[in-house]
């Protein structure tokens, strides 16, 4: 029971970094109009742009989350460049297979500029745990898992009020939901695309982060498992919807740290994604209540 | 040129090809300020492609489109929409998760130029056009009833407080009785002041509150003349109004 309770705590935190990540994926997907499987390699530049920080300027976390997130934006610009603006008219597939590549090129080029070896990201949050007694049940919270859940609170909270109340935020939902009435609303759709796929990017870039301080470690090869697992969350809250995304990815970093639990840590992709497939047998349209209904 | 008006929008040889195929073939027309034109014919006649070249949305192989004196053929659709050109497309099209107070803001972004104050007038106009819209003012666009959508479609449109209005079928789908409310409405917008290009298969509706008319016919114009006119004309009567 103790055991179990401390793996559903895991799994919320990981859960939360997943949410994140399935939030900006969801933002891409939804103001682009096109999957990406570049997503993976976005987040792993976030994380070495905040690696670089603190190697730099020691354990600033702040200032390697705005860089994560502006390494990350600037990836999202090139993607753009080069994956979607030529392609908005032409078959789905050639944007998406685009990505495909841009994805291995940057994951190689990474392995000659930033090394292949796994570095070491270590003692970024002072490594404190406090423990909660539930009657007998020990609860163990490192201070890590805390930050990294309030920082995905914060952001989430931050993204939704600016997709709520600025101008700039219903542009980018309105380019989601229809991009020819958007052109019609004088929105200049491919501009608010490039920037809402950044946004998506950046996002994917402090997710990287929380990843590497999450596990310690940071390499060029990263990007592969959690690109998929950002794409399945996304799945799950219907592509495009981002509260159901975030649901999404909460759900399979809950069930993963549930399967490990009773099962192995190597097993934890096979629950991740064996969880995706039954729900999208039940329900496939994801979690999403109705069809159609967007961002 | 019509009792010396001021030209608001000239379509002069507008040709479109889809493909191989010829949706407008050297059409022209013009509308004046303050008029209500209205465009008829048959299906895939090509009157929502003239809408669309209008707009920017369609490509065009031939011809100029002047909006206000200024040449607008190879303007960006954004663009033109700034310069005051409305389009309230065919279907509605309303943004369906966005509530009718955000499709209304979608609206106003339409012209950079409005204060605060004034998208907050325009709204409170919207309203007392369409007070149904203001029950439903936190409800999701797609939650809406097909007439409701389209009178949100309209007022999205007239957010941006346009010079043109170009509406394609406002009454495609609706009951008869929403029908009257939107042409009643169309009239309403045309004593505000605005230019309207009027598309619609309704075409006995259409003529009857026009100014002038056009009837399109396998992408060419082949009639032009004042509502009324067309309204008694026997080949319009044969060919559209099943009479």
């Amino acid at each position: 029971m103790e055991y179990f309770l401390n793996q559903l705590v895991n799994g919320l935190c990981q859960g939360a970094i997943y949410a994140l990540m399935a939030i900006g994926y969801s933002v891409i997907v939804g103001v682009v109009g096109m999957v990406t499987f570049t997503y993976g390699e976005i987040m792993m530049i976030g994380a070495f742009s905040a690696y670089y920080i603190f190697q730099a300027f020691g354990n600033n976390l702040p200032l390697a989350i705005l860089a994560a997130f502006t390494g990350s934006f600037v990836i999202g610009i090139i993607v753009y460049k080069l994956c979607y603006e030529k392609f908005f008219n032409a078959p789905r597939h050639i944007s998406l297979l685009c990505t495909i590549g841009i994805s291995m090129l940057i994951k190689n080029l990474a392995q000659i500029v930033f090394g292949p070896e796994t570095k070491p990201v270590l003692d970024i949050i002072e490594n404190r745990t406090f423990t909660i007694m539930l009657g007998s049940v020990r609860l163990d919270i490192k201070l890590l898992q805390i930050v990294v859940i309030l920082l995905v609170i914060v952001l989430a909270g931050t993204l939704t009020l600016f997709f709520n109340k600025t101008k700039w935020g219903i542009a980018l939902r309105a380019v989601s939901q229809n991009k020819d009435a958007a052109y019609l609303m004088g929105i200049n759709v491919k501009r608010t695309a490039l920037i809402g796929n950044c946004i998506g990017s950046g996002l994917g870039g402090v997710a990287g982060i929380l990843l590497s301080i999450y596990y310690y470690s940071v390499s060029a090869t990263m990007g592969g498992a959690y690109s998929m697992k950002a794409f399945a969350a996304s799945v799950l809250g219907g592509l495009v919807d981002i509260r159901f995304s975030a649901l999404g990815g909460l759900c399979i970093g809950i069930i993963e740290n549930l399967g490990i639990a009773v099962s192995a840590a190597t097993f934890r992709d096979v629950f991740a994604f064996g969880f995706l497939i039954l729900v999208l047998l039940i329900r496939p349209q994801g979690f999403v209540s109705k069809k159609g209904v967007r961002v | 040129m019509v009792d010396g008006k001021k030209t608001v929008l000239e379509i002069e040889d507008l040709s479109v090809h889809y493909g191989y195929i010829s949706a407008l073939d050297h059409v022209s027309l013009h509308v004046e300020q303050g008029e209500i034109i209205t465009l008829i014919g048959s299906n895939g006649a090509g009157k929502t492609t003239t809408l669309m070249a209008v707009s920017g949305l369609a490509a065009k192989t031939n011809g100029t489109i002047r909006f206000k004196g200024q040449d607008i053929t190879k303007t960006a659709p954004d663009k033109i929409v700034k310069m005051g050109l409305c389009h309230v497309p065919e279907g509605r099209k309303i943004f369906p998760a966005l509530s009718v107070y955000e499709n209304l803001i979608a609206g106003s972004l339409g012209n950079p130029a409005l204060k605060k104050e004034r998208i907050q007038e325009l709204i409170e106009e919207q309203f007392n056009l369409f007070p149904r819209l203001k029950e439903r003012i936190g409800q999701a666009g797609g939650s809406l009833s097909g007439g409701e959508q389209q009178m949100l479609a309209i007022s999205r449109g007239l957010m941006m407080d346009p010079d043109i209005v170009m509406l394609d079928e406002p009454s495609l789908g609706l009951a008869p009785i929403i029908v009257e409310d939107i042409f009643e409405l169309i009239m309403k917008i045309r004593d505000m002041g605005k230019t309207i290009l009027l598309i619609e298969q309704n075409a006995s509706m259409a003529l009857s509150i026009a100014d002038r008319g056009y009837v399109l016919e396998n992408g060419r114009i082949i009639m032009e003349g004042k509502g009324k006119e067309l309204l008694v004309n026997p080949k319009v009567k044969a060919a559209y109004l099943g009479a």
